[in-house]
């Protein structure tokens, strides 16, 4: 549907360059990155707001690289809304109709059908510098659906929203998705996008890194700065080698973990996430792969129950659900062993990123 | 720091000095005039005359020029071009030309030998003792006013609601009359009364293009050379009197419109 080819652009110091990737009908991709990654500019040149240096833009088979914005019939919903202070709520989402010219009774039929979908129909007489960031947010959607684009970008669009009403819009971001509207929503916050996307790029310092999944994403990252993304915090520069069949991987802090069968280099990274390393009170009686002593030294709350620094020649975060937290009677100071199948080993393409 | 300190003290000093230095010869000037004396000019009719001459030639003037004006200034405030900075020095320049000079500037431009003078001879017009020289007198030495004030307004419109009115299928003629210009009309308000206010009091440039038919500050010139302080002042009373009525209706009426919040552009 929309396909990127090779996209280069120079902005100040900013580069993105060769940028390569294909959305496809109906997908929800979201393109995660930190702020200053190029994310915004590689919207803005997908929108047309600015040209690519080199490269090549197709949408459904036409080269729009240099098409005129107003031809593109892309939607975009900008970051802060971009909703016209000097117009009315109705004014807004009226605008595209006056450009096309449509008739006054139309105009009306269809804001105001586009209106009651959004739940803002109350809103449509005001106007817009005393609205909240949630129906700014939905002013901005409304304004940009009513000209049934045949893409819809969505420039961190729950940036500005209260956390109550980011559920909200997720949904009515899901329902359009379902609909069949083809969505790229721009974000920097990875639970975003594990709840939103069928397909996730992932852009760094102006290059998409990886492409995937979410599934692929998060659970093979590419490297390093994706892993940090999915919120993997354990990892381990090692050195591969061979004993007889199986794998081992050394750390700096001379630990080994058995791996699974395969092939490794001879030195990268391998991450363990938290949630796949268990913890026991007492040494376990049969191998599970890899098990360690280890010190708590810290413990701290987090989303799943506790989070738990273990210090076992390496320093480990592991997650516990507070049952087992209450169940084990650990605390900041107690002997622990940590355990992680060799599957849980996830060795790093990159690495150094 | 306290209310009472020195600093403070000084600062309210000093304030005072430079309003006084404003407002004590107008309050002195009006308060040498009577108000029989004063009675006496309104009924005069060549002073009446001179100062509705003032206003719409001074009105004319700016409306005509910000048809121009306006647009440059939106260029001036979106567009990078080559020698970009050598136009904005060019748009100052006639704040800091004596205006003596600029007015034997515009009389050659419009004299039957200038350019514009030739124009106008061509289908029957002289410019020179006429109300067009006197407007294009007035807009040399005061437009700046508008094109600078107009340019600070677009500026500080979000470019980024330009695009996305664009991007929501406008074209650029359209954005530009819905969205730049309402935006920017504060400004732009101001800088036309601005023009329109430096057009009327002006007297050097204007004095070389037109004695006659005789704006308001010629005719106080006039009357000051001619008959002496007692006789000019009733008519500059008179004339300022009238000039602040339109500037303050003219400020009026650019307030009333209805203020828009605007968000500075989102970083990049």
């Amino acid at each position: 549907m929309l396909k990127l080819e090779n996209i280069s652009k120079k902005l100040g110091d900013f580069t993105l360059s060769g940028i390569s990737m294909e959305i496809r009908e109906g997908e929800y991709y979201v393109l995660l990155g930190r702020s200053g990654s190029g994310k915004t500019q590689l919207l803005e040149l997908i929108a047309g707001l600015n040209e690519a240096d080199s490269g090549k833009i197709w949408l459904d088979d036409e080269d729009i690289t240099f098409k005129k914005i107003q031809d593109r019939n892309i939607g975009l919903v900008f970051q802060d809304y971009a909703i016209f202070p000097n117009l009315t709520v109705f004014g807004n989402i009226a605008y595209s109709l006056h450009c096309r010219k449509t008739d006054k009774p139309t105009i009306k039929k269809e804001v105001t059908r586009i209106a009651k979908e959004l739940n803002i129909s109350h809103l449509l007489n005001r106007f817009t510098h005393n609205l909240s960031g949630g129906e700014l947010q939905r002013v901005a959607l409304a304004r940009t659906l009513i000209t049934s684009p045949r893409l819809l970008l969505l420039d961190e669009p729950l940036a500005s929203i209260d956390a109550s009403l980011k559920d909200d819009i997720k949904r009515t971001f899901r329902q359009l998705n379902r609909k069949g509207l083809t969505i790229i929503h721009v974000t920097h916050d990875y639970s975003e996008a594990v709840s939103l996307a069928t397909w996730i790029g992932v852009i760094h310092n102006g290059r998409v890194i990886q492409e995937g999944s979410p599934d692929d994403v998060f659970g093979k990252p590419a490297n390093r700065f994706v892993a940090r993304y999915a919120g993997i915090r354990n990892f381990f520069r090692v050195r591969f080698s061979k004993e007889g069949l199986s794998w081992k991987a050394e750390s700096d802090g001379k630990l080994a973990f058995n791996l699974t069968e395969g092939s490794y280099p001879e030195e990268g990274l391998i991450i363990i996430k938290s949630s796949a390393i268990s913890i026991y009170n007492a040494e376990l009686p049969r191998d599970t792969g890899n098990c360690f002593k280890g010190v708590v030294k810290d413990i701290s709350p987090c989303e799943q129950g506790m989070e738990l620094l273990v210090e076992a020649g390496e320093l480990f975060y592991v997650d516990v659900p507070m049952n087992d937290f209450k169940k084990l009677q650990i605390t900041d100071t107690s002997d622990v062993w940590i355990s992680f199948p060799s599957e849980a080993c996830i060795v790093l393409n990159g690495g150094s990123v | 720091m306290s209310r009472n300190s020195p600093f403070n003290w000084i600062l309210l000093i000093l304030s005072s000095l430079v309003l006084l230095f404003i407002l004590a010869p107008l309050a002195g000037m009006f308060l040498h005039t009577g108000g029989s004396e004063l009675l006496e000019t309104v009924n005069d009719q060549e002073v009446r005359a001179s100062i509705w001459l003032t206003i719409w030639v001074a009105f004319a003037a700016t409306f005509f020029f910000a048809i121009g004006a306006i647009p440059l200034a939106w260029l001036l405030a979106r567009k990078e071009f080559p020698m970009k900075n050598v136009v904005q020095g060019i748009i100052d320049l006639p704040v800091v030309l004596p205006h003596t000079a600029a007015g034997i500037a515009v009389l050659g431009f419009i004299s039957r030998d200038g350019l514009l003078g030739k124009a106008a001879n061509s289908v029957g017009l002289t410019l020179i003792n006429n109300p067009g020289g006197i407007a294009l007198a007035m807009a040399f030495v005061s437009i700046p006013f508008l094109i600078n004030a107009a340019r600070d307004g677009f500026t500080a419109v979000p470019e980024r609601l330009e695009k996305a009115a664009l991007s929501l299928g406008a074209s650029r003629t359209r954005v530009f009359f819905t969205i730049s210009l309402p935006l920017a009309w504060r400004s732009i308000m101001t800088g036309f009364v601005m023009m329109f206010a430096r057009g009327m009091s002006e007297f050097g440039a204007v004095v070389i293009v037109a004695y006659h038919p005789m704006v308001a500050p010629v005719l106080i010139y006039e009357r000051f050379s001619s008959f002496g302080l007692k006789y000019a002042r009733p008519a500059a009373v008179l004339f300022i009197i009238v000039a602040l009525a339109v500037f303050i209706l003219l400020r009026l009426i650019s307030v009333r419109k209805k203020e828009t919040h605007i968000l500075p552009d989102a970083e990049a």
